[in-house]
């Protein structure tokens, strides 16, 4: 008989090594317990889906990742988030290099005002300048694996922001990819796109995570159920239930998963 | 169970708990109906089981329109995904059991002039299938009251039901060697039983959804199985 992981249409490989390890992690808006006592493992080349009711926890969690909440001084995280072995929330990590390293694409596409090809170059000149040939080619490389380049290719010189939404999505994905990240976080990334634009950035997903580790946050369960090969379902600041894809959705063993991915929740 | 947030979707799911708790009334009365027109030669009985199958066949086909339509809108999950599954599933199951009663009737209908042999002949028959109702109606039972431990009761109680089949089987043979007279009726027969032992074969598949309806995995047994006619053909004419 076929197990449940083994009728996974992506295939799960459950020996993959740990990308980024969570570990009895909390975290506080001033007084305020966001998160509490996180523990996950984020399996190198595999999509982990984040799912839970708004204010459950997921956003912040990805926050973390990549030191954003850093910028807010009265936002504190405690605990272990491993990446690669290293604590990243610690205060002798170089949070630019980290960033170089987890990318982070957001729910609404924020191409920055300038040409397709500066949006994806501006990643790229913030850690290294390689010469004019070098750049070229690695742009043209982002933008192909951002499936946009057959659109952008004869446009390079005009702006970013006269893309449409789906678009600019890829080029922000685009500009995340040139900078060879390791892990790659997404926040709600097609929330705001047509079925279209949100099939192909399903399609991009698909291609990224033979040479990423990404981490995506959804409300749209059906997504979860498409992409990932893990998913969580947060709570409360929780994680309620962790476990390969396939059984959150089609037999998770909590009471609240099954409520939440089966539309009972409340 | 909770409520949907949605209530219409809860409104789908019971419109197809609704027709299909429906259908296995039916396939219940079809086949006891079938079974007591046999024994009486009661062709007006057997006319109407007849006639009921054809709405039994609506009703499969209405509960898998209504389950596809459900997964459309709703994009179903977990427990939710199993419950439509399971409903076209245990339709199909339930519309097969229609066809056989059907069947069961048709023949009583044929056999109605014909030449009889001892009437004990048909007990063994009218037996075994008040044992099949009891399993019919005990599997969906189990399914009304999502009954996972009823169901493999069920499941396993098949055995008899096959051990059964297998004595009949020898019995109606010995008949017809006895008096070629007996042979067109007791072919008849012979197919009936045949019938039965699927309609039971129909009950453990209902079992087996049910089983994974509740649990959400596939029952990985080997199905009690102890009809052993496949090896007796042989031992039985060949002597």
């Amino acid at each position: 008989m076929l197990s449940t992981l083994e009728l996974s249409p992506q295939s799960l490989d459950a020996d993959a090594p740990v990308r980024i390890a969570v570990k009895n992690l909390d975290f506080y808006y001033g007084e305020h317990k966001a998160l509490k006592n996180i523990n996950l493992d984020f399996r190198d080349r595999h999509v982990t889906a984040l799912i839970g009711p708004s204010g459950c926890g997921k956003s912040t969690l990805l926050r973390i990742f990549n030191r954003i909440y850093s910028l807010y001084p009265e936002q504190k995280a405690t605990g272990e988030v491993l990446l690669d072995g290293r604590n990243v929330i610690s205060n002798d990590i170089d949070v630019n290099e980290l960033r170089s390293r987890i990318g982070m694409v957001f729910q609404k596409p924020t191409p920055f005002p300038m040409s397709i090809y500066d949006n994806v170059a501006f990643g790229i000149r913030l850690y290294e300048k390689p010469p004019k040939s070098e750049l070229d080619d690695r742009i043209e490389g982002a933008l192909r694996r951002a499936a946009l380049w057959d659109e952008v290719k004869d446009k390079l010189k005009a702006s970013g922001m006269g893309l449409s939404g789906g678009q600019q999505q890829r080029l922000c994905i685009a500009r995340t990819i040139a900078q060879k990240p390791e892990v790659i976080l997404f926040d709600e990334p097609t929330s705001a796109l047509d079925p279209i634009s949100t099939g192909k950035i399903e399609d991009l997903l698909e291609q990224l995570k033979t040479d990423f580790t990404i981490v995506i946050v959804t409300h749209n369960m059906q997504q979860a159920a498409r992409i990932s090969q893990y998913t969580a379902f947060m709570y409360l600041g929780e994680v309620i239930e962790f476990a390969a894809t396939n059984t959150i959705f089609m037999n998770p063993s909590k009471k609240q998963t099954q409520d939440y991915v089966t539309g009972r929740f409340g | 169970m909770t409520d949907h947030i949605v209530r219409s979707y809860d409104a789908e799911l019971e419109g197809i708990r609704r027709s299909l708790a429906e259908m296995g009334g039916m396939s219940e009365r079809m086949l006891g109906d079938s079974t007591v027109a046999l024994v009486r030669r009661d062709t007006t009985l057997a006319q109407k089981v007849i006639s009921a199958d054809q709405r039994l066949d609506n009703l499969q086909r209405d509960v898998e329109e209504r389950a596809v339509l459900t997964i459309a809108r709703r994009q179903p999950l977990a427990n939710d995904l199993r419950e439509l599954i399971s409903a076209i599933r245990i339709a199909s199951d339930i519309e097969r059991v229609g066809d056989l009663a059907k069947n069961i009737a048709k023949r009583a209908v044929a056999i109605s002039g014909q030449f009889s042999p001892p009437h004990r002949a048909v007990v063994g028959l009218e037996h075994m299938s008040r044992l099949v109702q009891a399993q019919l109606k005990d599997v969906l039972d189990a399914y009304a009251s999502a009954n996972e431990q009823k169901a493999l009761e069920v499941w396993h109680r098949d055995g008899e039901i096959d051990a059964l089949y297998t004595s009949l089987f020898r019995e109606l043979l010995t008949y017809m060697m006895e008096d070629p007279r007996n042979i067109t009726f007791c072919t008849h027969l012979l197919f009936c039983a045949k019938n039965i032992e699927r309609i039971g074969d129909h009950t453990t598949n209902i079992a087996e959804t049910i089983h994974y309806l509740v649990t959400g995995e596939s029952l990985d047994l080997n199905r009690p199985k102890l009809d052993t006619t496949d090896i007796n053909v042989e031992a039985v004419t060949g002597s």
